[in-house]
């Protein structure tokens, strides 16, 4: 009680200030010579609550208001303080999250038009990315008609950026860029096939902790590379941020994919 | 040799759906589903075959697990 009591007086001290600065300057420039005059002024609004109802309705009103204000401005202090040590907490995890994900080397491909695409060259798009290869008998283009669709699903939502769907191959002795471009059109038009030597493909996966291993070689020479059957999604700063495996559907990873998009935070 | 292509992969999961279809049928008895089998051959890639046959296992056994749960085996048991 002695605490509201002290507030309210501190407020009346501060109502008194704000008249008189409201008062002060135009007094000043319309008449120099009122200054004489304001004493007896101040006095008698210090002690208007003895002189008539209405004045002490005023005089509670002021104070109300005052006091509305005054304590209306301190939480808005208070939350704007505490908003922005939310937001710096978030940044710094952001920040941390982003030093330890995967994804922060570089790679450098051969796409199924024979161009050299490096991973600069996807930069500041959102990418979803797989791994594979082309005589896969069932996961693969499993997950890649997934793929195309969650991209296709994406773009009908005129508020996102276009996804740019990736095929990396684990299989490179098979999969050279001709394979590649017969492979990639079953699935969505931008969808690009990247290949390169043994030592290129393995460079890009690792960056992706992709594991792939060749099965041994049947008569005709066929075998069947056992890889990491995983979709990632890639942030436009190029680094990993999530991924998707067989147990998720279309609609999860497009929702999931959306949230993302619409919840990144640019450095 | 060239990977298949779309209408290949998808000839070839059409042949074995229905190869696992007859086995399912006719409890797993290879004889009475001759005629899918070598369908499914001619339409498939060699190693695929392979890989398929083993998929299969993979899942009758996975569909088991899931049905039946996992039953550790009985080990020698302590003289008490």
């Amino acid at each position: 009680m002695s605490l509201l009591r002290c507030i309210l007086g501190d407020l009346r001290g501060r109502g008194q200030l704000l008249r008189t600065f409201v008062t002060s300057p135009l007094s000043s420039t319309i008449r120099p010579t009122r200054r004489d005059v304001r004493p007896p002024q101040q006095v008698r609004f210090l002690s208007q609550g003895r002189d008539s109802a209405a004045a002490a309705k005023l005089k509670l009103r002021t104070r109300l208001l005052v006091t509305l204000l005054f304590g209306g401005g301190i939480m808005a202090v208070w939350w704007f303080v505490h908003w922005e040590k939310q937001q710096k907490l978030r940044r710094q995890r952001v920040e941390q999250l982003r030093q330890v994900a995967l994804g922060q080397g570089t790679f450098s491909l051969l796409d199924h038009h024979g161009r050299r695409r490096t991973k600069q060259d996807f930069l500041g798009s959102w990418v979803l990315l797989y791994f594979g290869f082309t005589h896969c008998p069932d996961i693969c283009p499993d997950e890649l008609d997934k793929l195309s669709a969650v991209v296709a699903s994406l773009d009908r939502d005129a508020s996102l950026p276009p996804v740019q769907p990736l095929f990396i191959t684990v299989d490179p002795d098979r999969d050279d860029v001709a394979a590649l471009a017969r492979y990639v059109q079953d699935f969505h038009p931008r969808l690009i096939g990247l290949t390169g030597t043994t030592e290129e493909v393995k460079h890009a996966g690792r960056d992706y902790r992709v594991y792939a291993s060749a099965g041994p070689k049947d008569e005709d020479g066929d075998y069947i590379v056992d890889h990491t059957i995983l979709i990632y999604l890639v942030s436009p700063d190029g680094l990993f941020l999530d991924y998707y495996n067989r147990m998720k559907n279309q609609e999860q990873i497009a929702e999931s994919v959306k949230n993302h998009i619409n919840s990144y935070v640019r450095i | 040799m060239t990977a298949p292509n779309s209408a290949e992969r998808k000839a070839c999961w059409d042949a074995r759906d229905l190869l696992w279809k007859c086995l399912d049928d006719n409890g797993d008895r290879a004889e009475s589903c001759q005629k899918f089998q070598s369908e499914f051959e001619a339409k498939c890639p060699a190693q695929w075959v392979k890989y398929f046959a083993k998929r299969r296992d993979f899942l009758k056994y996975k569909e088991k697990m899931q049905k039946e749960g996992f039953k550790p085996a009985e080990g020698p048991q302590e003289a008490s």
